[in-house]
């Protein structure tokens, strides 16, 4: 399936852009997440992925435009001008930064692959929290043909949504 | 045109749930919605602009308002803040 997608993407439909998976998990529908912010689809349409690996990278080339100073979620505005949100968890915003380690900046331009935050998957579950991570297209209603591949297990820079 | 300041309140500062709500409520108006803080200007309809801010716990944000509904933009946005 991804092979047919990648030949299109490299062929005739190259305007589309393909964003790929920032971390390794199980990619799932956003409306698995239990919260509404992501699951309604109130910040854009996009994927959730149960993360198996405590590592953000980056989805695309771009500028990280947005790195919480409690590093439990990032943003990157690619160079075609997508703007993806990557958001570590549910309520972890509370955990202030603990279990999250940044390497970047808000500002920096990223390529594909940067490693962006490394996370303890563990201690972050034994604080009660939600790993979950919903990765998501802010800026959705410019990609009305935007699609999305959930059900398998990815790894990191597989991808996952084509826009 | 219109303007207020909002002080943040949350210790979470602006982050992304609290940035999403403004940022649905600004998008109902027809009126631009600039949100400034400590000189860095947000398109409020821009998500990541807005948190892109990195406003956190005690700092001020300005909203300035523009357009035909104004003065309903003003008091949604109002409203919102009120709860978050």
């Amino acid at each position: 399936m991804f092979g047919s997608i990648k030949k299109m993407f490299g062929g005739k439909e190259k305007e589309r852009e393909m964003i790929l998976a920032p971390l390794e998990g199980k990619v799932v529908p956003l409306s698995e997440v239990s919260d509404p912010t992501f699951s309604q689809e109130i910040l854009g349409k996009g994927v959730a992925i149960i993360p198996s690996k405590g590592r953000i990278v980056a989805p695309a080339d771009g500028v990280l435009t947005v790195m919480f100073e409690t590093k439990h979620a990032v943003s990157i505005t690619t160079k075609h001008g997508a703007e993806i949100i990557i958001h570590v968890g549910l309520d972890t915003v509370n955990l202030k930064g603990e279990h999250f380690t940044s390497y970047k900046n808000q500002g920096d331009h990223v390529k594909t692959g940067d490693l962006l935050l490394e996370f303890d998957m563990d201690a972050i579950k034994e604080a009660g929290y939600d790993v979950i991570t919903p990765v998501i297209i802010c800026n959705t209603p410019n990609y009305p043909d935007m699609e999305c591949q959930t059900g398998a297990e990815v790894k990191e820079l597989d991808p996952i949504i084509e826009l | 045109m219109r303007e207020f300041l909002y002080v943040i309140n949350d210790p979470m500062g602006f982050h992304a749930r609290p940035a999403s709500q403004v940022f649905m409520e600004a998008r109902k108006y027809m009126s631009s919605v600039e949100v400034s803080s400590e000189g860095e200007l947000a398109d409020g309809k821009n998500l990541l602009s807005l948190m892109g801010l990195g406003v956190k716990e005690g700092g001020v944000v300005r909203f300035r308002l523009e357009g035909p509904d104004e003065e309903e933009a003003e008091a949604a946005l109002k409203a919102v803040l009120k709860e978050i």
